[in-house]
């Protein structure tokens, strides 16, 4: 592979993320080629921590815009201050003809910046997360596409406030709704899938390095396993490292029924999950895998 | 930054191409960002190249998942096997004398201006392949159209998916939201210019589908399975059975994003399929058992079915008279609606036709998308 994502891997595995070369290929082209990159996966697969370990890797710092049902223009974007606006016309009213003055608390000044106009009036380039996109409502994408396409954001009062540095922009999505084409054809993409099962003991071992590796081999067979089964909610990589931890925690080399019953809770979200495992024994999820 | 040889970047349109062919979503900007990394010396790489071709042109998983292969086709096996083919049309073709020069893939080769124009024609029937195969019927796709028609179902189910979603709610009515129109009017100097109004949610839509995926229906159940999980991602509440001898409820088995995976499951847990048909006894069942969780005025059953009824008659028409008398709309979808000069006679479907709201053809792509309308005013 290329020097360059080469170094990427190396970088980002000192921060402690573990890229693969596909995934490196696409941040390296996120860094090169300016372009939006969409990243889609299941719940718990790495997405957002991606986005933090590139603010790091960067040395640059991170801004990040949660998306939810209702996010708008006044949440993501910008804001009158309306309170500095009132008391700037209570205090020149009578001095500043009413034009004037309409033109005075119309100003930048005036403007709280929100995640997006945040980071493209950043002085240096930023990483800018746009956080489960899917969650935000299709007006809200909409808006989004003239920042993704042109790194420009048109406020009315102002006109058109170009970036002054390109940040690098990171979406993610766990496809609970489809996103429109219009979006997708402005980004690279992406899917993140579960690691395999020798990239996940690596993961488990590189952030926990107390581990045994037997134990960590266990969890790792035992959660994908879980994984093939049908779950509300399969587990992420985040649940593979909360368990190993509290297994780490209870100094358990092994585990037993009696340990899962204990500890399931650190893996499993829903009531349904819980008690499809615990109803069986603990080897059919010790079985090894491929 | 390195020349893009004027070959190689007629390679890469040549696969933007292969890719678009294959309903990958291409305009002109992909092709120049393949440009671009060509241009970086990416391409140098065979493996930094495929990756980062990967991330511009796919735009869904569903595409992530077929690239690799689709690249290996094209750059290896594919592009030999299409270069042998073009030289053997040459040696062909050396023998007559009236000929013009194409470059395809890189190779320069002497074709007859008569051919050029015939090869051109072949290549604009696209359209009209895509509609042959849109009014192909389930049960009479040819082998060799299966992949396209794949590729095709695909992309028609994803296109109808985003004009679901796009309907959207009037926020035009609905009560005065007080704290926002103040709120606003701080901007306009404290004046109430603009009421602000409060959106009042739209009722979940409730659909339930039932389908018979019994024997004589084996050629359409898999098709019309998939259509329902592309209207999965639409209904919030979409209930799913299927039935032939028995009933399955399948909605728990629905939980997964991946439709490969879906499809795997309920293969596995389908036990009647392919099996006889038992229409009457399996309405009956579903009407006993989640009658009166699934049925409501709020609720439209669709019946995916061809009616051909092995049964009890009487059982059939009393179970769909009770769904309709309990539900807002009853759809009957037959596949053999579709057929040349089919006519409702049989006694399973003459019974139910008086209840139903609706009896549509579901036989082909073209006809499922038609239902849109029926179910976009659910």
């Amino acid at each position: 592979m290329n020097k360059e994502i080469d170094d990427l891997i190396k970088d980002f595995y000192k921060h402690d993320y573990i890229l693969n070369e596909a995934l490196a290929t696409s941040v390296f082209l996120l860094k090169n080629l300016g372009k939006p990159l969409l990243l889609e996966g299941s719940p718990g697969v790495g997405k957002t921590v991606l986005a933090k370990t590139l603010a790091q890797h960067l040395g640059t710092d991170l801004i990040r815009l949660q998306c939810y049902e209702g996010l708008d223009v006044s949440t993501s974007i910008y804001e009158w201050n309306y309170q500095k606006q009132l008391l700037h016309i209570k205090l020149f009213e009578q001095e500043t003809d009413k034009k004037t003055l309409g033109k005075e608390i119309f100003g930048m000044d005036y403007v709280l910046k929100r995640p997006l106009l945040q980071s493209i009036s950043a002085d240096k380039p930023v990483v800018l997360l746009i956080d489960e996109i899917d969650r935000a409502d299709e007006e809200f994408e909409a808006y989004l596409l003239e920042l993704l396409s042109d790194f420009q954001i048109s406020i009315p009062e102002l006109g058109t406030i170009t970036a002054r540095t390109k940040p690098l922009v990171i979406l993610t999505s766990n496809r609970t709704r489809e996103l429109s084409d219009a979006l997708r054809r402005r980004c690279l993409y992406h899917w993140v899938d579960f690691p395999t099962k020798i990239g996940e003991i690596r993961i488990i071992s590189k952030k926990l390095p107390d581990i045994d590796e037997q134990l960590a081999t266990q969890v790792v067979t035992f959660i994908h396993n879980l994984r093939k089964a049908s779950l509300h909610k399969p587990p992420g990589i985040a649940e593979s490292l909360d368990w190993a931890k509290t297994l780490l925690l209870m100094n358990q080399k092994n585990i037993t029924d009696e340990i899962v019953k204990t500890t399931i809770g650190s893996v499993l979200k829903h009531k349904d999950d819980v008690e499809f495992v615990t109803n069986r024994s603990v080897q059919e999820f010790l079985v090894p895998i491929d | 930054m390195q020349a893009v040889n004027k070959t190689f970047k007629e390679r890469i349109i040549d696969f933007t191409l292969y890719c678009r062919e294959r309903q990958f979503m291409l305009g002109p900007q992909e092709t120049r960002d393949a440009f671009e990394i060509a241009s970086r010396g990416y391409a140098l790489d065979r493996k930094l190249f495929q990756y980062s071709l990967k991330a511009i042109f796919c735009k869904r998983k569903e595409h992530y998942d077929r690239f690799d292969e689709m690249f290996d086709r094209f750059w290896s096996r594919y592009y030999e096997e299409k270069l042998e083919q073009r030289k053997k049309q040459v040696k062909q073709l050396k023998k007559e004398k009236d000929v013009d020069t194409v470059i395809f893939l890189g190779t320069e080769f002497k074709i007859p201006k008569k051919k050029v124009e015939q090869e051109e024609a072949k290549q604009t029937v696209g359209a009209n392949e895509s509609l042959r195969l849109r009014m192909t019927d389930f049960s009479k796709v040819d082998v060799g159209d299966k992949e396209k028609f794949e590729e095709l179902a695909e992309e028609l189910f994803h296109q109808m998916s985003m004009r679901f979603k796009r309907r959207l709610e009037s926020a035009n009515s609905g009560q005065i939201d007080i704290r926002n129109t103040i709120r606003h009017g701080i901007s306009k100097g404290g004046l109430l210019l603009e009421l602000s109004r409060k959106r009042k949610r739209k009722e979940k839509r409730k659909v339930v589908f039932i389908l018979d995926v019994s024997g004589s229906m084996d050629t359409y159940s898999y098709y019309l399975l998939r259509y329902i999980l592309v209207l999965k991602k639409y209904f919030k509440t979409l209930e799913f059975f299927t039935f032939s001898t028995e009933l399955t409820h399948v909605t728990p088995m629905l939980r997964q994003n991946n439709e490969l995976e879906i499809l795997k499951e309920i293969g596995k847990n389908v036990q009647s399929w392919s099996s006889g048909t038992k229409i009457g006894a399996s309405l009956t069942e579903f009407l006993s058992v989640y009658g009166s969780k699934f049925l409501s005025q709020k609720h439209v059953v669709v019946i995916l079915s061809d009616g051909l009824e092995t049964g009890n008659v009487a059982e059939l028409k009393e179970a769909v008279r009770t769904i309709k008398r309990k539900c807002k709309t009853l759809v009957w979808l037959n596949p053999l609606k579709g057929t040349q000069g089919y006519q409702p006679i049989q006694t399973g479907i003459v019974n139910v036709m008086p209840h139903l709201d609706a009896f549509e053809s579901a036989h082909n792509l073209d006809s499922l998308l038609k239902l849109e309308k029926i179910l976009m005013d659910v």
